[in-house]
């Protein structure tokens, strides 16, 4: 295993770097916004994770006794009305409210008072895996059953991807730029990414970004025909264990989480609070086969390096490791890849152990990232019974971590090859 | 204004397209030029149950021609349009054999349905208990199938996504994959867009009355809706100092672009066309030209009542007096509307106008609107001098794009 790749330091230095953060608008974090199955609001969530409490538990709501998996992260019953206006609450499917709720816990927790922002400023950037997959499904068998008679046009115009964004837009009057990502793994951190870039670039004040996704039944389906679950990817019982040796596949969750996304000019003169700056995004693409992860960590390391304009700065990241044998291994290759020496400094950590592993995680997770460069706290992995000696990182287990968190890498893999990594500074 | 900002030179140095009307660049713009019309009636599922019985279907690719019989079992029909166009628009780009670093060619691709009739078939099968479904099928469930395996297939390593807003996912692409090279993670990207028929689509369309029975008419008068069509359209953008490097043939220059949101309706477009003027003066603004220098508009013109008044009021409110002066071409009467592959196919006709000197019309043309009082080249393609052409592509939601292109010059 070779200390510290050259390759990567230069690419440190390289011109690649400088559109990352050297030149534009500083962007900062304003305020989060988290519908889990650990927690509705930042501080239940935060108060979960700290205590290492995950909501895996057997699967309600749907039959999964024709599969060899039984168990979700399923959101608790929420009440979205508390969160949208009735009107609209009426057009939106799940997905879409529990995306929207989300925004509305952002918004609140930013203090941004959309009728006081001049809408053309403010933006939408959202990831979803697989959307409305619920909507999709009730679509399809209406049509098998009553043939295009059947076809509801109100499921339709919720059905599509972007229908949640357009919610969101039409929900808070937000005009400005508008898009929607749906990449694998990779849906949420790629929409953060072109925030950022945006926002970076001046062409917006606001960007709203992350995403969700929701844990329906023809999806967990899908997931369990394809071999994707938890335990038909090795033997031994069924779980989300990251890193451990006896892991064997992703326990499904679903949620969403929001960022605000805001130029520190704009943040400073509207006196927000923030809690870390986004500065930098790295992204590689893998070859390994439609449905593999990149499995020797190359593009992984890629996109952390480009990343982190300040390598010897990053204190923690927040893994992709999602508890199936490739991804975990390859994303420890590229961790050693990059830091060399100072891997065992860093404290490593997988938050999809509590949440499980959905599509639309990564906004979850990045809300994580800023608490914890706020509060300098590095909730716990769960899950771990043995760690496997082939991903001997810092992994942070049992107890949280008191620690000051001078930068921290998000990274998130997809199956199929895209790969991205995002770089969030504590704000001082 | 933008012009004087530093911001990189980025050219289209590929084009690929499949589509009702061509699977060829030359076919398709033969066919476009000529006015020819790739409507007819639907076989690629049983339209008699439906109000409607016609597409914008493609009905002369055969996937044997490019793709083993392992590979068309494996590959949605989505795919399969997204990879000959890419193959066509990687070799017209003169990348095929040229040890360009892949680490710095990414690709966004723009996605609508994307490989849903392969799951249509596997969950049609599986809800009526008919037979074991292949698992396989549902590789497609997700969006980022046709960009994945596009990337497998010529080992792109650099940034790989794909954008999701339906009508507007492959313009919106464009832009993606212009910030990508900006960020100066990649030299080239690969972009535009891919999609196919499917039940749920067009009968989501046909539920909420959006399908016109007989053609599309953008702005006539007598117009009722869409026609749905398919196909792929792929552009290859590069940053200019990489492309003349390796001397790569330059279609036209990207400029720049607009994306925002009508924050009006779910389906219904901003009725005075407000969400049209803001989405086109920011695409002016980012490419740093003014109204007085567009010479032409590929306009979404989906040949709805709303889309097309919205769209000629919001062109109104841009361009003023002189918006009667720009020919506006509607290829949707030609072409139907295309979904998560319109953006792609449109902005592969807008770069065609550019280099040809030549723009194509908007067929079917025959009762003119009062409320759509422009010229939209009707009926007869028209041979004009454009430097600058703008593409629209409005999705559902009021999610707007536009993209700013430009005769190349290297001055």
């Amino acid at each position: 295993m070779e200390i510290c790749n050259r390759d990567f330091k230069n690419a440190a230095n390289s011109e690649l770097r400088t559109p990352n953060s050297a030149k534009g608008h500083r962007v900062v974090i304003t305020g989060l916004g988290v519908v889990s199955s650990i927690g509705v609001g930042k501080e239940e969530f935060w108060k979960n994770c700290l205590e290492g409490n995950s909501a895996i538990r057997p699967i309600r709501g749907f039959d999964v006794g024709s599969y060899r998996s039984r168990l979700g992260a399923q959101l608790p019953e929420v009440d979205f009305k508390a969160f949208i206006k009735p009107a609209n609450l009426r057009r939106m499917d799940r997905i879409g409210r529990i995306v929207v709720s989300a925004v509305r816990l952002a918004l609140d927790d930013s203090g941004i008072d959309v009728k006081k922002e001049d809408p053309n400023r403010m933006g939408m950037s959202i990831g979803t895996g697989l959307g409305s997959s619920d909507t999709v499904d009730q679509f399809f068998r209406s049509l098998l059953k009553d043939g295009p008679a059947g076809a509801a046009p109100l499921l339709f115009q919720t059905a599509v991807p972007n229908a949640i964004a357009s919610h969101c837009s039409i929900e808070y009057g937000i005009k400005g730029v508008n898009l929607t990502f749906s990449h694998k793994e990779t849906s949420t951190e790629m929409a953060m990414a072109f925030a950022y870039r945006l926002l970076n670039e001046g062409r917006a004040d606001v960007i709203l970004a992350g995403g969700g996704d929701e844990l329906s039944e023809p999806l967990y389906h899908v997931y369990s025909m394809l071999g994707a679950l938890s335990p038909e990817r090795g033997k031994g019982p069924e779980g989300m264990r990251p890193f451990d040796q006896e892991r064997n596949g992703v326990v499904l969750g679903e949620g969403s989480g929001i960022l605000v996304l805001e130029t520190l000019e704009h943040a400073e003169k509207r006196g927000a609070k923030m809690y870390a700056e986004m500065s930098g995004v790295g992204m590689a693409g893998s070859a390994d086969g439609l449905l593999r992860y990149n499995l020797e960590g190359d593009s992984i390391a890629k996109a952390m390096s480009v990343a982190a304009q300040e390598l010897s700065t990053v204190d923690y990241i927040c893994a992709a490791a999602n508890s199936t044998p490739d991804l975990d291994r390859a994303e420890t290759l590229a961790i050693k890849k990059v830091f060399g020496e100072r891997t065992k400094e860093i404290s490593v950590g997988s938050l999809k152990s509590m949440i499980g592993e959905f599509d639309g995680s990564g906004g979850i997770r990045a809300c994580g990232v800023a608490l914890t460069l706020f509060h300098g706290v590095v909730p716990p992995t769960i899950g771990i019974e043995h760690l496997d000696p082939q991903c001997d990182l810092g992994v942070i287990v049992g107890q949280p971590e008191k620690k000051k968190i001078r930068s921290s890498l998000l990274n998130s893999c997809a199956n199929g090859g895209s790969n991205i990594s995002l770089w969030f500074k504590r704000y001082d | 204004m933008n012009r004087g900002q530093m911001r990189k030179r980025v050219v289209i140095t590929g084009l690929g397209v499949v589509s009702a009307v061509g699977n060829s660049i030359l076919e398709f713009w033969d066919s476009l030029i000529e006015g020819k019309d790739g409507t007819k009636e639907i076989t690629a599922f049983d339209p008699s149950l439906y109000r409607t019985k016609i597409a914008a279907e493609i009905s002369d690719f055969h996937p044997e021609d490019h793709f083993s019989k392992k590979e068309i079992r494996r590959f949605s029909r989505c795919d399969q349009f997204g990879i000959v166009a890419f193959r066509e628009a990687w070799r017209s780009a003169r990348l095929d054999g040229d040890p360009v670093d892949k680490e710095k060619v990414g690709i966004v691709l723009g996605a609508g349905s994307g490989g849903i009739l392969s799951v249509e078939k596997y969950f049609r099968d599986f809800y009526q208990g008919v037979k074991r479904p292949s698992p396989s099928l549902l590789i497609s469930y997700s969006l980022a199938t046709t960009t994945d395996l596009i990337a497998i297939e010529s080992g792109l390593k650099g940034p790989r996504t794909t954008t999701a807003t339906v009508c507007s996912s492959s313009s919106a692409s464009i832009g993606v994959a212009y910030e990508m090279i900006q960020m100066g993670l990649a030299d080239v990207m690969v972009t535009g867009g891919s999609d196919s028929l499917c039940e749920v689509s067009y009968s989501g369309f046909s539920s909420l009355k959006l399908i016109d029975p007989e053609s599309c008419k953008p702005f006539d008068k007598r117009r009722q809706g869409l026609v749905i069509g398919e196909g792929a359209g792929l552009l290859i953008l590069e940053e200019l100092g990489h492309a003349l490097k390796r001397n790569a043939p330059i279609r036209s220059e990207f400029l720049g672009y607009g994306i925002c949101a009508d924050a009006y309706h779910l389906t219904a477009p901003e009725p005075n066309g407000e969400g049209v003027e803001r989405v086109i003066r920011i695409a002016l603004d980012h490419a740093g030209i003014t109204p007085e220098e567009v010479d032409a508009i590929n306009a979404h013109g989906t040949g709805t009542p709303f889309n097309d008044i919205a769209e000629t009021r919001g062109i109104k409110k841009v361009f003023g007096e002189r918006a009667r002066g720009i020919p506006i071409s509607g290829i949707k009467s030609m072409v139907g509307h295309c979904l998560g592959s319109a953006g792609g196919i449109e902005a592969v006709a807008t770069v065609l106008t550019l280099e040809s000197g030549i723009i194509p019309p908007t067929i079917h043309y025959e009762v003119p609107d009062p409320l759509c009082d422009l010229n939209y080249t009707p009926n007869q393609s028209i041979k004009r001098d454009v430097q600058v052409a703008l593409s629209n592509s409005f999705a559902f939601g009021g999610n707007n794009v536009c993209l700013v292109f430009k005769k190349f010059s290297s001055g």
